[in-house]
């Protein structure tokens, strides 16, 4: 077989995405109540998915990611290169000055640290303590049920008093001494991962945007890997935090800090082993994890990594996830799918060069045997 | 008018982009608009401080809409708003200076955007009050698990 050149595909190609189209509304084939899965549906009812896609893709625009779970039929790494594709497309207006998480308006916050914490633990809306097993009902869930259950709930809920904010555990253990002092780089500017390349070693800003954005499962395998064993590390997660963030920014005639809108996130701060340092006090280690959305396995496994990656920075590496570099370069999806896909296209001229390497390797060997 | 100028945004959003631009538009006719800083849409880059060290990071960006303009009244009265909503939406942000504008210096119609941004800040109390129900719902009482004599769950 000699060399193929690329030639005649265009058919094909608009084809391939015909038929992708029809995939995705064939159910009207045979169902003349068909309808398109609605933008506010997918929002809602598949939030979780929208919050992973709003993380991965590294732009909080809930509508757009919902739209790109519609487009790619649910493929969470097409639909946030998708929005990756979008961001690509705008220009970088500005950024916020260094927002304080503890201003958020939580829907959720534990601490597996302390029982009784500041202002109290409030489980939210959360899987945790449920049986996991299938929910048969809901395949033939009525609207009329459907659209009945969260009225129902709300009518039912008493009128709550509580503050807008709550105090963090972690100010509480760093009062009483046994945390590692803040940063000593709390005014320099951020790493920005959008428009500069990860040149090693990074600073830490870079590590969080990076991990912030970063696929759920790449980030939780390499954190498994250190959970089990590859680390021998058991942290305590000090405080996980579920809300809404204010975004604030100088108004444009008056310069005070104007709130532009909201961002869900999930927030987690971890702490493990005390180290003891000759000369220096003991403390504990930490580690910060957060990301767009609502996802609670993303943020513990970012802070797990980041408690990693700062023992092996200081101590050098001792497995993968202590390696600021093994970590950072394996975790995008959006980078992994698209060198995972490229194999899939044409290699026509680099495979033709390899057989003529094979048949001559084995013409000579031929000929010497 | 309860609401401050920094929550004005939050409580006007609240409302279709679509009726804020309608009423934008309504209340700048016969006004001289002057564009002091373009209507733009693109991203935003949100940094935060991490809870470990204290240090600044960026989690990552989100649309964002600005505009700043001066409206000038065919009676010469002078007033200057502006805007930045997270918002893929340059026009919303026009609007929405002028909202501030008319508000902010009590100009002819006035009334109106201000009973928008009380409405407004009514949806957003009564969205806080679900997310308060979210928590009082699910708090955890302890005290009730120390009567019953379990220290919870530990490995």
């Amino acid at each position: 077989m000699g060399y193929v050149a690329i030639k005649g595909g265009g058919r094909a190609i608009a084809g391939a995405a015909a038929v992708t189209e029809c995939l995705r509304t064939e159910e009207g084939l045979w169902n003349d109540s068909a309808e398109p899965l609605g933008i506010d549906a997918i929002l809602h009812q598949l939030r979780y998915l929208v919050d992973r896609v709003v993380s991965e893709g590294g732009v909080y625009h809930p509508q757009f990611a919902a739209l790109a779970i519609k487009q790619s039929l649910g493929d969470t790494l097409e639909a946030a290169f998708a929005l990756r594709a979008w961001r690509s497309t705008r220009p970088r207006l500005c950024a916020t000055p260094a927002l304080d998480t503890s201003r958020m308006r939580l829907i959720r916050r534990i601490s597996a640290a302390f029982k009784e914490i500041p202002g109290g633990q409030m489980l939210g809306p959360t899987p945790d303590y449920a049986l996991r097993l299938l929910r048969l009902e809901l395949l033939d869930e009525s609207p009329q049920a459907f659209r009945r259950v969260a009225r129902e709930w709300l009518a039912d809920c008493p009128e709550a008093q509580l503050p807008e904010t709550f105090p963090k555990v972690l100010d509480a253990l760093r009062a009483e001494g046994l945390l590692p002092p803040v940063s000593d780089h709390r005014g320099q500017t951020p790493f920005d991962i959008t428009r500069e390349p990860l040149i090693f070693p990074v600073p830490r800003s870079a590590q969080l945007s990076t991990m912030a954005r970063a696929e759920t499962g790449s980030l939780l395998a390499l954190a498994y890997s250190n959970m089990r064993g590859y680390g021998d590390i058991h942290p305590t997660v000090a405080e996980l935090r579920v809300g809404y963030l204010p975004v604030m920014l100088p108004h444009p005639v008056t310069g005070e800090l104007t709130e532009a809108g909201e961002v869900l996130m999930t927030e987690c701060e971890v702490v493990a082993m005390y180290e003891a340092d000759t000369g220096s006090k003991p403390v504990f280690t930490v580690g910060y994890g957060a990301c767009f959305g609502h996802n609670e396995v993303k943020a513990i496994s970012m802070a797990i990594l980041d408690r990693a990656l700062q023992k092996g920075a200081k101590d050098g590496a001792s497995n993968p996830s202590e390696d600021a570099e093994f970590v950072l370069l394996h975790v995008d999806g959006v980078d992994s799918m698209g060198f995972a896909s490229h194999y899939k296209m044409p290699h026509y001229v680099t495979f033709q060069s390899d057989m003529d390497r094979l048949r001559t390797t084995q013409q000579k060997s031929g000929a010497s045997a | 008018m309860t609401v401050e100028r920094i929550g004005w945004i939050r409580a006007l959003t609240a409302h279709p982009s679509t009726e804020l631009k309608t009423l934008a538009g309504q209340l700048a006719e016969g006004c001289e608009l002057r564009l002091t800083s373009l209507p733009q849409a693109g991203l935003g880059l949100l940094t935060l401080t991490d809870g470990a060290f204290h240090e600044p990071y960026y989690l990552g960006e989100f649309p964002l809409s600005s505009c700043a303009i001066e409206l000038t009244r065919p009676d010469g009265r002078k007033a200057a708003g502006g805007a930045q909503v997270m918002a893929d939406d340059a026009e919303l942000a026009r609007s929405l200076a002028i909202l501030d504008a008319v508000l902010a210096a009590q100009l002819p119609g006035w009334e109106r955007v201000s009973a928008l941004v009380e409405a407004g800040a009514q949806k957003r109390a009564a969205e806080d009050g679900r997310r308060a129900a979210i928590l009082a719902a699910t708090r955890v009482d302890f005290t009730m698990l120390n009567t019953a004599g379990d220290g919870g769950d530990e490995d």
